[in-house]
């Protein structure tokens, strides 16, 4: 095992995706970065096959609904996205990367890694149900735990949770601020 | 010697048994669904089977009976208290579940956890890993038809149950490594208890190997069934001890270790063969190196706090709420509200039982996760269970469902 330091993985990382990774930085030793989803497969494929790198181990994939936050200050404020995040290792090199996806939430699609990682296929079922995002070129998006019938895509904020709707958030002490903390 | 359909056909007839085989397709396939409530398959899994005979052409593993949506929970809950669901994930590893989530919220926090709490988790975390591989131990016997293995094993577990028990106050879902540290000092009198344990294993588990190992019976049910190499765990991102058997050596503990484990010294065990009776082998030896690890940590149980007492994160204390008014509100506030943690987002992964379990938590600032999701080992390693299966028998299906482990309540959360 060649273990690296993560600063010597960042390095390694911008060095083999140059342009293709968008911001990467450690995130608590982890290389953390954001790639367009028009890039996501070779940026896989490269985190995959650079003997720098060798992430082959892939670890889970999973989504975030970021339109609780807002990004961008002043005028450039914007709410967040849906977001596809991937975490993948290396076992060479114990270089760990997090493979953050933005997906608008009009346009819920991104391309599958399945083609890079077979492993994806269940976590992409549960994400295309949890989430809505239809991952192109899956073999077989179907419904992974919930019922073939079942509407709507529990994961995403907008989707609440039953008990929330007919009484606030009981974690606030005043009321506002149960009305602020009613949105979970 | 085999007859073939006619024939037997035929005998049928000549014996005027009555009974006539009209037509014997030879290529007929058979879908058998398995489960969801089948002795064998741990839980509520279902299994699609397409039979030829008894040969499995192909297995569809069917999941979600059990899910309840867990991770949005998660989000309705203050950062303390979403351990309570957490730890409902692997139900036979509850201990993982918590330390996992703890770690990866401690960093968001950017708080360390005293020696002693360090030590108290190595502690609960091994006894669980030993009390969960007797349940896999007790169910691989008894799918095998060696039912005195359920005994003997549940018999073992009683007596480390007995001491989380002690411990939390719980048998299960234990709600007691809390980010921080753990929830309470171990109690007076842990100390011959854990070495009572310790006395008991290694014998106990001797015993289960000389009734198993060399068990023709065993053997035959156990060897070269249910094989998977290591490229194909790779591909699949199998981890644990079903990788580790087919010849992955990678250990959370000791290639990415956590905790206070980089203290210790214990051998990670891997075999080659990758088929039910290699995990057999790791598991055992796995379940001898927690006995070492566990005398290690009794011996070097450091003295001082159990947990971070930060009082942003720490309830007061019950003496200081029987003197002081502030301290009844701070305790409130922290109870009903909780603590904040800062934004940013961690992934925090630990070695379960059945491999990594990761947490990846996003805070947005507030007291409540804005997003918890788990990398259960259970749900990644039974998309190995095709591979694993195809083209064996219906029977050694059996064997490597068992050897999978799989907990439904982590595979569906």
């Amino acid at each position: 095992m060649l273990r690296v330091t993560p600063e010597d993985a960042l390095e390694r990382v911008r060095s083999a995706l140059g342009d293709l990774a968008v911001e990467p930085k450690l995130n608590f030793g982890a290389v953390d970065l954001t790639c367009t989803r028009e890039n996501l497969v070779e940026v896989a494929t490269k985190l995959r096959d650079n003997d720098e790198l060798s992430c082959r181990f892939f670890s889970f994939l999973s989504g975030v609904d970021r339109t609780g936050f807002t990004v961008g200050e002043g005028d450039d404020a914007a709410t967040g996205e849906l977001e596809v995040l991937i975490h993948l290792y290396s076992p060479v090199h114990v270089i760990s990367v997090t493979l953050h996806v933005p997906v608008p939430v009009e346009d819920a699609n991104c391309p599958s890694i399945t083609s890079v990682f077979s492993g994806a296929i269940w976590h992409e079922r549960e994400t295309w149900e949890m989430f809505g995002i239809a991952f192109q070129g899956h073999p077989n998006l179907v419904h992974l735990y919930l019922p073939e019938d079942f509407e709507g895509t529990p994961l995403r904020k907008s989707f609440r949770l039953p008990s929330r709707m007919t009484k606030p958030w009981p974690g606030a002490k005043d009321p506002e601020e149960a009305a602020a903390g009613g949105g979970r | 010697m085999s007859r073939s359909a006619d024939a037997i056909a035929e005998a049928f007839e000549a014996a005027g048994h009555g009974a006539y085989v009209e037509s014997f397709d030879r290529d007929e396939r058979m879908i058998i669904n398995m489960g969801p409530v089948h002795p064998a398959t741990h839980g509520v899994l279902r299994l699609v089977l397409e039979l030829d005979a008894e040969t499995v052409v192909s297995c569809r593993p069917v999941i979600g009976y059990l899910h309840t949506g867990m991770e949005k929970e998660c989000e309705d809950q203050n950062w303390r208290s979403a351990i309570t669901i957490v730890t409902r994930m692997d139900y036979l590893a509850p201990f993982f579940n918590e330390h996992g989530y703890s770690i990866a919220v401690e960093e968001l926090l950017g708080i360390e956890v005293p020696k002693r709490g360090q030590y108290i988790r190595v502690l609960i975390s091994e006894l669980n890993r030993i009390s969960s591989h007797l349940v896999w131990f007790g169910t691989q016997g008894l799918d095998m038809g060696a039912i005195s293995a359920m005994f003997y094993g549940f018999r073992e577990r009683e007596v480390i149950l007995d001491f989380y028990e002690m411990v939390t106050g719980l048998r299960m879902n234990n709600n007691y490594v809390i980010p921080g540290g753990v929830w309470e000092d171990l109690p007076d009198g842990w100390r011959p208890v854990v070495e009572n344990i310790l006395g008991l294993l290694p014998g106990r588990i001797q015993e289960y190997e000389d009734l198993l190992s060399e068990n023709p019976v065993f053997l035959e049910r156990t060897k070269g069934i249910g094989t998977i190499t290591a490229d194909e765990c790779g591909t699949l991102s199998t981890t644990g001890p079903i990788a580790r058997a087919a010849g992955i050596d990678w250990d959370l503990r000791r290639d990415m270790p956590y905790g206070a484990y980089p203290d210790f010294e214990f051998d990670v065990p891997t075999a080659t063969e990758g088929d039910v009776y290699a995990r057999y082998t790791v598991r055992m030896e796995e379940m001898r190196q927690s006995v070492r690890i566990l005398g290690q940590v009794v011996d070097g149980m450091p003295d001082g706090d159990y947990k971070n007492m930060d009082p942003k994160l720490t309830p007061p204390s019950r003496s200081e709420l029987n003197r002081s008014m502030e301290a009844v509100i701070h305790h409130f506030k922290l109870v009903t509200q909780g603590y904040t943690v800062p934004a940013g987002e961690a992934y925090a992964a630990v070695e379960s039982p059945r491999g990594e379990l990761g947490v990846y938590a996003v805070s947005d600032g507030g007291t409540a996760p804005y997003r918890v999701h788990v990398r259960d080992p259970s749900f990644v390693n039974l998309q190995a269970l095709p591979v694993m299966v195809r083209d064996g028998l219906v029977a050694d299906l059996i064997a490597s469902i068992a050897s999978v482990d799989p907990v439904l309540g982590g595979v569906d959360r």
